[in-house]
């Protein structure tokens, strides 16, 4: 029986206990509630109370309806109601074997859940009528074998969508699986066109009927994602024109910790009447780097997925370089001429190592930087050993260094020779020196030499047996420009010049471009063509499936090139991404060529939608209601007769509570320490020192930065706030402007880390100031504790070429003249950073024009801390020699403190009023 | 037994420590003197300083105040002023009607009658006051071996479910504290009332109710019945009865103080949803007599 078409019932006869619910309703409205005993203490003023009416409380009529409402629920829920009875489907009716025919492709994917219903339909179907029924996908014709339908349906969830589209000649392949006999088939189509679809269908229809089931929905596919002029451009494509459609392009891969994740999302419109939409979007080139496919969102489907390859990456490069704080003195940036060459062909990184190595660059270029920590070191030769290029330029600073002098490092190809050499300078005799051509096995053979192309000077290396081998390039006197060691699955290159044009004309040639291409710096990719690819082997490393999730793809075969290129996907080449020697292809479902557009099949084939309204029954949630309705009915029950009070009323009223109470619970945030730092040490000047463990020590360096603070206050423009103790380890360095570090011979080593932030603070400006207070280091000698301390502490740290304070430096004139720098003792000389050894002393100027830059470092043992030491109302803590000469001795060492700090805060605006008479001569004129 | 009257003791003395020491005025001074710390306005038998006077004759020397008679030229002689103690009598309902409580979370009104009453003893005991119970099983005394014994006594139940009011063994003149839910018969109340009139005692009567007794909450077809079972009266429609058992209930309290009124007593009506405090407060001030 049906009701209305709509529903129909398994035993319509049980409905006729219907009838017998207003006779329910009149018995349960006369029975009244059973009777409550209550003790009461005031019964005695209720005894001879009369009740006004003999009849009890009526039972609500609401209440009675819940009732009612409840059992004719349980009666209907009996009856056995079923929603959408299905009761003439076509493959219920005739007979025969049934062929179900599936194009199985990656296009029928996305909406696989209602294909497979439809399939589990026409089984039911046929297996009511005793159809044996058979299934051939199309994507991988094989000969259907009839069978029962429950046998099939039991397969229903393995069989699965491919990966590709059907062959384009699929006629022949078809032909010769069909089985022998009539059979009525049943088409699950993809929904798109493909050029033997008519053959197909009149094979098909030659043995018997022939019903087409096709979703009305769009298919939506991605084309290959490609880079134009920075950005990247995604081409979506849709079959059908219709309503306008918002999609999200999403950029799957590996997050720095190497977990997945999204990486990025861009919305996808398709205007109302378009089939394809491209969408332009820029994506930082780290995380570029890091995307290992796009995929429209909520599309599951192997054609909505785009694997980029190399062809997308540009590579990375990072640019390191020792000192970088010139400020406007661009042409003599170690790095201007990297930069100029490099920009247009690849990203570059510019930060700390320990900064960029994350980001996994292919490049790394360190312009003249000698010393690394034990950490970055680490970190570069695991870099190297998976397969990174790090390139070295030397310069000053590593000429000065003692790095890979006595034994090769690892990170130098050569042992260099002390101090380099200069040719055809004004002290050197002979003529500056060209390049030699390139060796046969140089990587550089072949590039034409300009002649202008002339080095100055250059690191020279240790003559080595294995010196030959290394050397990629060099001058016409045999020694090496180039060398170049392999570390790992890398290689380390060695350039003996400089990276600016200090030493040499090559950056300025147009010899330094392509020197770097060669060496792959810069390299570009394009698409192979199949007759590049002529006996190469690509191994799949990641294959998709037809829904679009990404598997393994180790155990495929090789793939011969040019059939990688050229031919169609297909059970033996997967869409995937394959990996040749030096580069990866990557194979996807949809390219540019793909075509995309609806079937037209012939009027006289049936098409039906795919979402045909299910059989529904409904017996199980009438009853569900019933069980409700009765459960509300006892709540009601007890409400009325006033038993839902006390306790059961406050255990229903508790859990509504605890719904609410644990939704307006808040997180108190805690306050971060670290921002609290931050804001103090940058609302003012602060003076830091570094906490070396003693508490003495630490006392009294406070103690000193606070008096030289005070000193600075009253006496100067500065006016700092009141000093700090950091940890290494801990703290940020970035805020401080100046470290006070008392070097104690107990104090804990830096750790890796704090090393690397310390070199950083250093790179960017910082000073420290190391106190051994031992009255000794002036003369490099190891035969204090401290200043054996000195040594460990300082020689993970970047610290370039030392010198003793020279008369003329600006640390004697930046406030005070002064010519000797006393803490607590009047101890010997001071070191500050080297001045370059071409700093001259211009005729005229009371001092040569040294480091344009601040000293990093600043060496000394005299205990300045303690000299400036003074506690809250001024008065000095520690005694100073004798007398009035000791006092005389405190106020030069405060002199001294003031010095200090105008040098790290004005940087090189003292060392240039030197200037100011010229300036004042020119401005006369 | 031990543990629960301890237990109220401590209660007890917790609700009375929040009180000043009450020091009930005796109005009357008749047969029951006994010396205590209430200033009676003359001159007497107390240790409190009441007035000088010029010798007269007839006075002993040993009477005279040196001190004062030296800084003039008559001889003073120091009177001290004439104290005496009340007797405070106590009856507490001990019927079964009391041990009920309409909610977990109240006490019940026994709990609550007890602490009250053992409140203001321990007040009466601290000012100087002879406390003890109606009858004749505790004659009042003072000190706090008093205490615990009215502790203990007050701790002893009845079985019946409504108990008449103890009004044997008054002591003429003394103070008197009934505190009951007065829901048994009017008569024998009216009876102690009387009598306790005739010997002059006067004092207090406390009701002390549930807040169910007093609102009725009920509806539905509901069989009440008394705490001992003694009696029960079954309604179909508890609801309708509300009207007509609250203005009984009123009639009951109208009546009960209609009869304080005419034997000079005060009367209140207590809800145990209430605090014990306010109970206590106003016994406090009806036995210091400066209210009604």
């Amino acid at each position: 029986m049906t009701l209305f078409g709509l529903i129909g019932f398994a035993s319509p006869w049980l409905l006729a206990a219907l009838a017998a619910l207003p006779i329910l309703w009149l018995i349960l409205r006369a029975v009244p509630p059973a009777p409550i005993r209550r003790r009461f203490p005031g019964v005695v003023l209720l005894l001879g109370l009369k009740d006004d009416t003999q009849v009890s409380d009526r039972t609500p009529w609401w209440l009675l309806l819940l009732r009612m409402l409840a059992v004719a629920a349980v009666i209907i829920g009996l009856a056995g109601p079923v929603l959408n009875p299905n009761e003439d489907a076509a493959a219920g009716t005739g007979d025969g074997p049934v062929l179900i025919v599936m194009d199985a492709s990656w296009a029928s994917a996305a909406d696989w859940r209602t294909r497979e219903a439809a399939v589990a339909q026409i089984l039911g179907q046929a297996g009511r009528a005793g159809r044996p029924v058979g299934l051939l996908r199309l994507s991988a014709p094989e000969t259907p074998r009839f069978q029962a339908a429950d046998a099939l349906a039991a397969r229903l969830t393995g069989i699965t969508p491919e990966a590709w589209a059907p062959n384009t000649d699929l006629l022949p392949d078809v032909q010769s699986v069909l089985p022998e006999g009539r059979f009525d088939s049943f088409w699950i189509s993809d929904g798109l066109d493909r050029p033997d679809r008519a053959a197909i269908l009149e094979v098909l229809e030659d043995r018997g009927t022939v019903t087409v089931f096709e979703n009305t929905r769009a298919v939506v596919a991605l084309e290959p994602v490609v880079a134009v002029d920075g950005a990247l451009e995604a081409t979506t494509r849709r079959s059908v024109a219709g309503d306008a459609l918002n999609l999200t392009l999403a950029g799957h891969g590996t997050d720095p910790a190497g977990n997945p994740a999204v990486l990025v999302r861009v919305p996808v419109a398709f205007e109302g009447d378009a089939t394809e939409t491209v969408t332009q979007f820029s994506v930082p080139a780290e995380l570029r780097a890091r995307i290992t496919r796009f995929e429209i969102e909520g599309v599951s489907s192997a054609g909505a997925v785009a694997l980029p390859d190399d062809a997308l990456r540009r590579r990375e490069i990072a640019l390191i370089a020792g000192r970088e704080d010139r400020e406007g003195l661009e042409l003599l940036s170690p790095l201007h001429y990297l930069r100029q060459a490099l920009s247009p062909t690849a990203d570059l990184l510019e930060g700390a190592l320990t900064e960029s190595l994350p980001a996994n660059p292919d490049v790394v270029i360190l312009a003249d930087v000698a010393t690394l920590s034990a950490a970055e070191e680490d970190a570069l030769l695991d870099w190297l050993d998976q397969g990174g290029l790090l390139v070295r330029f030397a310069g000053p600073r590593l000429a000065a260094s003692d790095v890979s002098r006595d034994a090769e490092d690892p990170l130098m190809p050569v042992r260099l020779r002390a101090g380099g050499r200069s040719v055809g300078g004004a002290m050197s005799w002979g003529a500056p020196k060209s390049v030699a051509p390139f060796p046969d096995d140089s990587p550089f053979h072949g590039l034409p030499i300009p002649e202008d192309v002339v080095v100055n000077s250059q690191v020279m290396a240790q003559p080595d047996p294995t010196l030959a081998d290394r050397v990629i390039a060099q001058l016409t006197d045999g020694t090496p420009l180039v060398t170049r060691k392999p570390v790992g699955d890398g290689q380390v290159i060695l350039f003996h010049v400089t990276a600016n044009a200090e030493w040499s004309t090559l950056p300025l040639s147009g010899l330094f471009v392509r020197l770097l291409e060669r060496l792959a710096v810069s390299a570009s990719v394009s698409q192979p063509l199949p007759e590049d690819l002529e006996g190469t082997t690509w191994q799949a490393q990641l294959v998709l499936d037809g829904f679009g999730d990404p598997r393994d793809g180790g155990d495929l075969a090789g793939i011969d090139g040019p059939t990688l290129v050229s031919a169609a996907l297909g059970p033996d080449l997967p869409p995937g991404i394959y990996q040749g020697e030096d580069r990866a292809l990557a194979r996807n479902v949809v390219t540019p060529e793909t075509v995309l557009a609806p079937t037209a099949w012939p009027p006289r084939i049936a098409v039906e939608g795919l979402s045909q309204p299910r059989e529904r029954p409904l017996g199980g949630w009438l009853l569900a209601l019933a069980a409700v309705l009765l459960a509300a009915d006892v709540l009601a029950s007890l409400a009325l007769s006033g038993r839902l009070r006390g306790p059961r009323a406050t255990a229903a009223g508790l859990a509504a509570a605890l719904v609410l109470v644990s939704l307006a619970t808040g997180v108190a945030r805690a306050q971060d320490a670290g921002d609290a730092l931050a804001l103090e040490a940058t609302a003012e000047v602060v003076l830091a020192h570094v906490l070396t463990g003693d508490a003495r020590v630490d006392e009294i360096a406070r103690a000193g930065l606070y008096g030289l603070s005070q000193t600075l206050y009253f006496r100067t423009s500065v006016e700092p706030a009141d000093p700090v103790g950091v940890d290494l380890e801990r703290d940020e360095l970035a805020f401080f402007p100046f470290l006070y570090w008392p070097v104690t011979a107990s104090q804990a080593i830096p750790s890796d880390a704090a090393y690397a932030k310390l070199n950083t603070y250093l790179r960017s400006g910082g000073m420290i100031l190391f106190d051994t207070r031992d009255a000794d280091i002036a003369g490099f000698g190891a035969n204090t504790p401290e200043g054996r301390m000195l040594q460990q502490l300082a020689r993970p740290l970047d610290i370039p070429p030392l010198e003793p304070v020279p008369a003329d430096h600006v640390l004697t004139r930046t406030f005070y003249l002064l010519q000797e720098f006393p803490g607590r003792y009047a101890g010997r000389e001071l070191w500050v950073e080297a001045a370059p050894p071409d700093a001259q002393l211009i005729d005229g100027m009371p001092f040569r024009n040294l480091n344009d830059n601040v000293t990093p470092i600043v060496i000394g043992g005299n205990d300045w801390a303690s000299a400036w030491a003074m506690d809250e109302t001024g008065n000095p803590l520690e005694a100073m020699g004798a007398g009035f000469s000791g006092e005389r001795q405190r106020e030069i060492a405060y002199r001294f403190g003031v010095n200090l700090v105008m040098h790290v805060l004005t940087g090189n605006y003292k060392s240039d009023q030197v200037h100011v008479p010229a300036l004042l001569d020119r401005l006369g004129q | 037994m031990t543990a629960e009257v301890a237990q109220l003791q401590r209660h007890a003395e917790e609700e009375a420590s929040r009180f000043p020491a009450l020091l009930a005025r005796a109005e009357h001074l008749a047969g029951t003197v006994l010396l205590g710390e209430h200033g009676r306005r003359r001159s007497g038998q107390g240790d409190d300083f009441w007035q000088y006077r010029p010798m007269r004759p007839g006075d002993s020397v040993r009477q005279i105040d040196w001190r004062r008679s030296a800084r003039s030229d008559d001889q003073f002689v120091r009177e001290r002023e004439w104290q005496i103690a009340q007797s405070v009598l106590v009856w507490v309902d001990p019927g079964a009607s009391m041990r009920f409580a309409s909610d977990a979370g109240l006490e019940t009104k026994a709990a609550r009658a007890r602490l009250t009453a053992l409140a203001a003893a321990i007040l009466l005991i601290r000012g100087g006051e002879r406390v003890g119970l109606t009858g004749w099983h505790l004659p009042p005394r003072r000190g706090n071996a008093q205490i615990e014994r009215l502790a203990q006594m007050l701790s002893v139940e009845d079985t019946d479910d409504y108990a008449i009011p103890e009004a044997r063994g008054m002591l003429p003149h003394a103070r008197a504290i009934f505190i009951s839910d007065f829901m048994s018969d009017l008569a024998p109340i009216e009876a102690a009332m009387t009598k306790a009139a005739d010997r002059g005692v006067r004092g207090a009567m406390l009701q002390v109710l549930d807040p169910s007794e007093e609102a009725f909450p009920f509806q539905g077809r509901t069989i009440f019945e008394s705490v001992a079972g003694s009696v029960a009266h079954e309604t179909l429609k508890a609801s309708d009865l509300r009207d007509r058992y609250t203005s009984r209930l009123n009639a009951r309290r109208d009546h009960l103080r209609q009869l304080c009124r005419v034997t000079g007593w005060h009367f209140h009506c207590h809800h145990t949803n209430d605090s014990a405090q306010s109970a206590l407060l106003w016994l406090y001030r009806a036995l210091d007599g400066s209210h009604g």
